[in-house]
């Protein structure tokens, strides 16, 4: 085991030592280009761009969570409910569902003479943004006091409530109306109307995908700016040590629930978009196999790295949505074998996930300070002579 | 094991001292007060308000503890379960650190194992009261095995070459685990929940204690669970092989340094908490006398929540906390419905571990310089 | 190096920090009980005493760590008892560990930019939006931690090395500069030649003085080297079981008879 690690980390050490020292960012550049062309090679009800509108969704999912798990070291097992208070988010504020207020903001043609909360679609994405953050910096504060996998066990519960009341939803009265549609769910959300594009449809997904892209686009940027930032450095000094971090100065409330926010507005964001391409936000979604789903993203992709996660995301929500149930389902049929790859999916997911970590525990693509340490050794200042000086100070020398 | 972190802080003002020594007060208390506050509310409840009932032919309103009685008795003997189940969490827990999420996945194979076991001996309804009484535990003896060896392999191959690797990536092998074995149930069984033969009677009743009915099934679970827990907690303090799991569950390098094979006690463990989740699904099988492939998934989340509740890495705190689940779960599924059960559970954990950071019977530890 | 000053202006000789009858309890323990030290402003101080004696447990109170059980802690006339560890921090007293608390995953230099996190001002929307005064910050800092590692004796291509990756004696360097990035006006060193040898301890000592002089420092110590705590020291408080039973001059802590059974009768 230990060998093919290490034959596979020659292999890559011999290649990237072959390349540019500006690959990465041509790399980026190249991917972003691939992926503006992509849905304009298939058709406007393509299925394979439904998926990469899916894995796209992830990525910011993933990206959001990685700045919980990856960046604070917090270890968040209930991700799915910042995906379910995002969706819901704009089921209220996008839809007939609380057909006694007629509220219109900034939105076109026949939506704004319907009973209910129309809001702008982009409106609503920043008001579930805002919504989550809150929601997140309020699940945030009882795991303050709590070490590692504590903070995962009560997130887990936070997750599992907020499930519970969107199930009981239609149960639960706010001015006479139910709170949810429970499983049934709440459906008939408005398309989302863009001046120059028109109303998004089912017809042609093209510009639910481009708005996706922008959307993880606008995530990578605050995420790269975060990450080398005051802010970022002091997350990643809370991870590695709290105790020693809180005595450099670090405010621990604020810089934990910062943390929370920050994550939790990218999944409510990404869970509104989500609820808006669906049409349907059914409380039967938001199940703690999500939080787990995302949270293999962020491992697989290298914890704390960003493009990592983005790859492990992809990789991930493809080989689950679209490589298993779509190109290889009927592999097995095809060599003779009596199922179809569906009924393996799950194994086969999970066999993925082991072999995965096993060969490549840091992740895909590490943290860059992962790799400096893979493939550092220690110190040449090992070699250095005894008694060296401190500045200015010579050996012997004394000073008043 | 430190569950304490720094933000304990209190500004100069009044109001926060206040608040402050209210905080400590109701740590020490509250949460007793907190846990008690749920039978005496209902028990109050029942004592003067009532609740729907039969006597003497028709519907009536009685005002007795029975019905209280009766949700206590059956979520001990389910709690058992989970507290069998949240054993091999807390054990694996406390000794690598790592929440093994592929162990209620276990229990459900333990489940299955048992089904397939006693239908392989010829154990059917027809059986003999001694057939059963030699085929069962014999029954229980294979599946504890089988599972201990399932555990066993899943640590070799899973998360033994990760032990040097991040913190949270032997977290993804026991979840890749747990949907390998859910799988393995899907094709086993199929989808549905399979229906299993009453082999015990579980609905027999053993005895009637002023009106609350003790069936068979809750006398099944409590009479494996707790020979089963005395015979480990003898096991972790008086052998020489448990005090090594003791001390590798401190301080992994001082142990080794003690002479200790610390691969070899880490296995002891997954086995025995395995073994137990094999037993646990046995139990269930006669318990419920349905079986699911995603039992495990279900299960397993309650019983980590147990043993997070009663102090992740404690044993007794484990057994405690399946306990007091067990009970909210009947109570609360009862009297309220099965589909806020959740809602109070998750939320009792969350006030628990506010009050009480380490858990109902953890350890503090203090956080030196 | 600048030396800015965020804690308000001081009588000369008057105590920077003072504990007052400061005790602490861990549920039945008493670990310290009701000791008493006052720091003069300027001075070097250190606190001795044989393992056990409550040493490091006196430092974590003072720095906010531990919340004292009863007493009170002064610093630059700020009741600081009930503070949290990183308000402290910001009034001005830093620290380094016992055991080397360096954040591994960290090179050396972003160890020494993190020290200084509460003297800078970039929040959530600063650092996405990165305005010319985030970017001006951030380029002054980065200079700052390099100036501050150079002089600890780091050499710059060590700057961008893991902290891990260091060895020993670095480490103990890019801690104390890591201290030093967030301009403090006391320093509380706990063992800081814990692990080196006689030229290295000598070296350091003389370092102390050099910060004590450059950076209009007070120094606060803890030490088990006799040499170093005789050679820096200008008073020396000795704890045993938690108690303060002597203080003073080196010369005279030295003869105290108490003072020599603590170390010569505990020989557990």
């Amino acid at each position: 085991m230990n060998e093919l690690r290490a034959q596979l980390q020659e292999w890559r050490v011999a290649i990237e030592r072959r390349l540019p020292p500006w690959w990465p960012r041509a790399l980026a550049v190249l991917l972003i280009a691939f992926g503006l062309v992509l849905p304009q090679l298939f058709s406007p009800t393509n299925n394979f761009i439904n998926t990469e509108i899916l894995a796209l969704t992830y990525v910011m999912f993933a990206l959001g969570l990685n700045i919980v798990v990856g960046f604070a070291g917090l270890l968040d097992l209930g991700y799915v409910a910042f995906f379910a208070l995002g969706s819901y988010a704009f089921g209220w504020l996008g839809s007939g569902w609380f057909y006694k207020a007629h509220v219109h903001v900034l939105v076109h043609g026949p939506t704004g003479t319907l009973p209910g909360i129309h809001l702008n679609f982009l409106l609503i994405l920043i008001c579930a943004g805002l919504f989550t953050a809150f929601a997140g910096a309020i699940i945030g504060v009882p795991t303050l006091r709590l070490r590692g996998d504590y903070i995962a066990i009560v997130t887990l519960a936070f997750g599992e409530i907020i499930r519970v009341f969107a199930l009981q939803g239609p149960a639960l009265k706010i001015f006479g109306m139910p709170l949810t549609g429970g499983e049934l769910g709440i459906s008939g959300t408005d398309p989302p109307y863009l001046p120059g594009v028109g109303m998004f449809s089912q017809l042609n997904i093209r510009p639910w995908y481009y708005t996706i892209f922008v959307l993880v686009l606008i995530t990578l940027f605050v995420n790269v700016r975060v990450r080398d930032s005051r802010l970022g450095r002091a997350w990643i000094a809370l991870r590695e040590d709290e105790v020693a971090a809180v005595s450099m100065g670090i405010p621990l409330v604020r810089t934990k629930l910062l943390a929370y926010a920050l994550g939790a507005a990218f999944g409510g964001i990404a869970g509104a978009f989500l609820g808006a391409y669906t049409t349907l936000i059914d409380a039967g979604e938001f199940q703690f196999g999500f939080s787990i789903f995302v949270l293999a993203m962020v491992i697989l992709g290298g914890l704390g790295s960003i493009w990592g996660v983005v790859v492990g995301a992809l990789l991930l929500a493809n080989i689950n949505y679209y490589l298993i149930p779509d190109v290889f389902n009927s592999l097995p049929g095809d060599l003779g074998l009596n199922f179809n790859l569906t009924d393996l999916q799950v194994s086969i997911f999970g066999f993925l996930l082991v072999i995965a970590m096993v060969l490549r525990p840091q992740g895909l693509i590490p943290e860059r300070r992962r790799k400096l340490e893979l493939t550092e050794g220690i110190g040449e200042s090992e070699l250095e002579e005894p008694g060296t000086s401190w500045a200015g100070v010579e050996p012997g020398e004394v000073v008043q | 094991m430190e569950a304490r972190s720094l933000a304990s802080s209190t500004a100069p003002s009044v109001g926060r001292k206040v608040l402050f020594e209210i905080r400590r007060a109701a740590g020490k208390w509250g949460l007793v007060a907190l846990l008690l506050a749920f039978p005496v509310y209902f028990a109050a409840h029942d004592l003067f308000i009532g609740y729907g009932g039969f006597a003497n032919g028709h519907a009536t309103r009685v005002h007795d503890l029975t019905y209280l009685g009766t949700n206590i008795v059956q979520g001990i003997s389910n709690g058992a379960i989970w507290a069998l189940i949240a054993i091999g969490y807390t054990l694996v827990y406390g000794i690598i650190e790592l929440i093994n999420f592929a162990h209620g996945d276990v229990f459900m194979i333990g489940s299955f194992t048992g089904v397939s076991i006693w239908t392989g001996i010829g154990l059917g309804l027809a059986t003999s009261t001694l057939g059963l009484v030699v085929g069962l535990p014999l029954a229980l003896l294979v599946c504890m095995i089988v599972c201990g060896a399932l555990n066993v392999l899943i640590e070799r191959v899973g998360y033994r070459p990760l032990r040097g690797a991040p913190r949270l990536a032997p977290l993804i092998t026991a979840v890749g685990f747990s949907f390998i074995l859910q799988n393995v149930g899907l094709l086993w069984r199929g989808g549905s929940t399979v229906g299993v033969s009453d082999l015990v009677r579980e609905n027999k009743t053993v005895v009637q204690i002023s009106g609350v009915v003790i069936h068979r099934a809750d006398v099944l679970s409590v009479a494996v669970t707790i020979p089963l827990v005395i015979l480990l907690g003898w096991f972790v303090s008086r052998t020489r092989q448990g005090r090594a799991m003791r001390a590798t569950a401190q301080d992994p390098e001082a142990a080794r340094l003690m002479g200790i094979n610390v691969d070899w006690t880490i296995s002891l463990t997954f086995m025995i908490g395995g073994a137990l989740a094999g037993a646990a699904g046995l139990v269930y099988a006669l318990y419920e006398t349905t079986i699911w492939y995603l039992q495990g998934f279900e299960a397993g989340l309650i019983a980590f929540t147990a043993a997070v509740m009663g102090g992740i890495g404690n044993l007794r705190g484990a057994v405690l906390g399946g306990l007091i689940i067990g009970c909210i779960q009947q109570t609360i599924d009862a009297r309220v419905g099965p589909q806020w059960t959740p809602f109070f559970v998750f939320g009792l954990l969350i006030v628990v571990l506010v009050l009480r950071p380490q858990g109902l019977l953890g350890e503090e530890t203090r956080e030196a310089g | 190096m600048t030396v800015e000053s965020p804690a308000p202006a001081q009588a000369l000789g008057s105590p920077i920090m003072r504990a007052e009858e400061v005790s602490k309890e861990f549920g039945g323990l008493v670990a310290v009980n009701q000791v008493s030290v006052d720091v003069p402003l300027g001075s070097i101080v250190s606190i001795i005493g044989p393992n056990g004696a409550g040493k490091t447990t006196f430092f974590n109170m003072l720095t906010g760590l531990y919340k004292s059980s009863s007493g009170r802690i002064v610093f630059s006339g700020r009741d600081i008892t009930h503070d949290r560890p990183d308000v402290i921090t910001k009034l001005g007293v830093a620290r380094t560990f016992q055991n080397i608390r360096l954040f591994g995953a960290m090179t050396a230099l972003e160890n020494v930019i993190v020290g200084r996190h509460c003297r800078m001002r970039a929040g959530l929307f600063g650092s996405i939006v990165r305005a010319p005064w985030v970017r001006a910050e951030e380029r002054a800092v980065q200079e700052r931690a390099a100036e501050t590692l150079s002089y600890v004796g780091l050499r710059p291509r060590q700057f961008a090395q893991l902290s891990r990756n260091l060895s020993y004696g670095d480490q103990r360097r890019v801690e104390i500069a890591r201290a030093l990035a967030s301009d403090p006006r006391l320093l509380l060193l706990d063992e800081p030649t814990a692990g080196m040898n006689p030229q290295e301890s000598a070296a350091l000592t003389e370092f102390m003085r050099k910060m004590r002089n450059d950076l209009e420092l007070t120094i606060l110590l803890i030490e088990h080297d006799m040499k170093v705590v005789m050679g820096v020291s200008e008073r020396i408080t000795v704890l045993d079981h938690g108690e303060k039973i002597a203080e003073g001059a080196p010369a005279d802590v030295r003869e105290n008879q108490r003072v020599i059974e603590a170390y010569l009768g505990k020989q557990s």
